[in-house]
Formats: structure tokens, C-alpha cells, sequence
């Protein structure tokens, strides 16, 4: 019965969005996108997912005319930004440059003498406060910023190993790279949102 | 002998458990001589369970409001005569 509904309403759903009705959008815009971003943030970082997703509605307005209904409208869309988030990825990696030459990032590597010691080592120890951390809002929009300016293969990496805790091998066939190079994707993003982090908490500035 | 630079450049591989028991000794033996590195490590292990608890719900609204205007916007181009 309730299954019986929700197809009816998603039938007229469609049938609004086939007649290009801008309310039938808006609607629909506010169910799907959730999921949507859902779907693309297991592939990016939240800044490319944005792009990906809004360009996935562009994309709609036009291609649902070709939408023949075998799947359910929540499925079509999934496939679209799935499919756009894989090519976005696959130009991405013909960028691979020189991300995995040396595994310590030059601002870090200047912090160290020339036999290899601290010359100028962290200053404060934030470990204990990894809550406080997490609660601060200020923080949590520098690292959106920070995020967004990580080279995307080193921002997908992050995001599908941290934030979607997904494994190594899931994570290397995602991206396309192997174990090594991930390795050092993952430590290289990591030291430059330390970096942040750290500058963050002396001066309270992003 | 680990010097410090060696230990930050392995630090995400001991963290995530990917080093052998040979390198993770010799990570031991330099952390328990040297504060600095101790800090820097906890300081990492920090930033990994920030990035872990980062959450993106925030800025969805804006999302939404973009997202109507440049749909707004194609079908108006849609509507267009080819
Ligand atoms: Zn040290």
C-alpha cells in the first residue's frame, strides 16, 4: 500500500520533471540531492562532490526524457553521479605528477636540520583534545577550504580512507593507483591538514 | 639510528599499522628518546580522527539553492526554439 504511493507519486514526480515544470525540479532537487551527495562523496571530497551533483541536475533536465522508468528515479540518478564522479577521477589520475616522489611534504621537510633532527618541532600537543577539535566550527571550515585545495587524487584518497573508512585495496582500485602510491597520497594529504591544523591552533587563523 | 625526518616520513604507515615488526621497533626505541616526535605523532593520530569525524551536512541548504538556479537556468535554455 505504501510502496503503491510513493510509485504513484514518483510517477508524477517524473511526469513533471519530463514536462520541464521548474516546481517538479525544485521537489525532486530536495529529495535526491541528499542521497546524491551521499553517492559522490564516496568517490570525492565534498567541494567536487557539489560540483559533480549540480552538474548531474544540469545533465537531468534534458536526459530525462530518456529516462524509460525500468529503474526507480532514485537509482537512475545514483547511476548518473556514480558515472560522473569515475570519469572526473579517471582525468584526474592523468594529472599524476611528481605527488609521489618523496613521501615527507616540503613544508615539514624544512623543519628539520641537516642531520635530520626537529629544528623547529611542534610546539603544542593537541592529541588530548581531538574532541575539542571536532566540535570547533571555525576549524571544520578551514578544513573544507584546505580540503578543497589538496590535489584531488591526495583529496580522494583522504576522504575514502578517513572520513569513509574504506579499505586499502578498495580505495587503490577506486583511484586507480597501487598500494605504495596510496601510501603516500594518504600521509602526504594528512601532513598538509596537520600543517593546518597546526597553524590553525597557534594562531587562530585558516 | 631513526633520525626524527625518517620517522615523520613513515609516521602514517605506523599509525595505520603498515610498517613490519623491525620498523616498528626501531619507531619505538626513537619515540621513547625524543618528546618532540612523540608530540608530532599524537598530533597526526589527531588529525587523522579529525578528518574521521568531519561531517559535510553543513552548507546542504546553499547546495539547494545553487542547484535550483542552474536548473532554473537550463530549462529556460531547454524552452529555447533549436
Ligand atoms: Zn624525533
Amino acid at each position: 500500500m505504501d510502496t503503491q504511493v510513493t510509485d504513484n507519486q514518483e510517477a508524477q514526480l517524473i511526469r513533471g520533471l519530463r514536462a520541464r515544470d521548474e516546481s517538479a525540479f525544485r521537489e525532486a532537487v530536495r529529495n535526491y540531492t541528499p542521497g546524491m551527495m551521499a553517492v559522490a562523496r564516496f568517490y570525492l571530497d565534498h567541494a567536487a562532490a557539489e560540483d559533480v551533483v549540480q552538474d548531474c541536475w544540469v545533465t537531468v533536465v534534458t536526459a530525462i526524457r530518456d529516462f524509460e522508468g525500468r529503474s526507480g528515479l532514485k537509482t537512475w540518478l545514483h547511476r548518473i553521479v556514480a558515472n560522473r564522479c569515475k570519469n572526473r577521477l579517471r582525468t584526474a589520475h592523468r594529472e599524476v605528477n611528481t605527488e609521489f616522489s618523496d613521501a615527507l611534504e616540503p613544508e615539514l621537510a624544512k623543519r628539520f636540520d641537516a642531520r635530520g633532527h626537529w629544528q623547529s618541532p611542534p610546539r603544542q600537543r593537541w592529541s588530548e583534545a581531538a574532541d575539542a577539535l571536532l566540535e570547533n566550527g571555525a576549524l571544520n571550515d578551514c578544513l573544507d577550504k584546505h580540503l578543497g585545495h589538496l590535489p584531488e587524487t591526495q583529496r580522494s584518497a583522504l576522504m575514502l580512507y578517513e572520513a569513509h573508512q574504506r579499505r586499502s585495496d578498495e580505495v587503490c582500485n577506486i583511484l586507480g593507483v597501487s598500494a605504495s602510491n596510496l601510501r603516500v597520497l594518504l600521509h602526504r594529504a594528512r601532513q598538509k591538514i596537520f600543517l593546518m591544523v597546526e597553524t590553525f591552533q597557534e594562531t587562530g587563523e585558516c | 639510528m631513526l633520525k626524527c625526518r625518517d620517522l615523520v616520513r613513515v609516521a602514517s604507515d605506523y599509525l595505520d599499522g603498515e610498517l613490519d615488526w623491525r620498523q616498528r621497533l626501531s619507531v619505538w626505541t626513537h619515540l621513547a628518546i625524543c618528546g618532540h616526535c612523540r608530540t608530532f605523532l599524537g598530533n597526526l593520530r589527531a588529525t587523522t580522527a579529525l578528518m574521521r569525524g568531519h561531517s559535510d551536512n553543513r552548507a546542504r541548504e546553499a547546495l539547494v539553492r545553487r542547484i535550483d538556479e542552474r536548473v532554473a537556468e537550463a530549462l529556460a535554455r531547454a524552452e529555447d526554439p533549436p
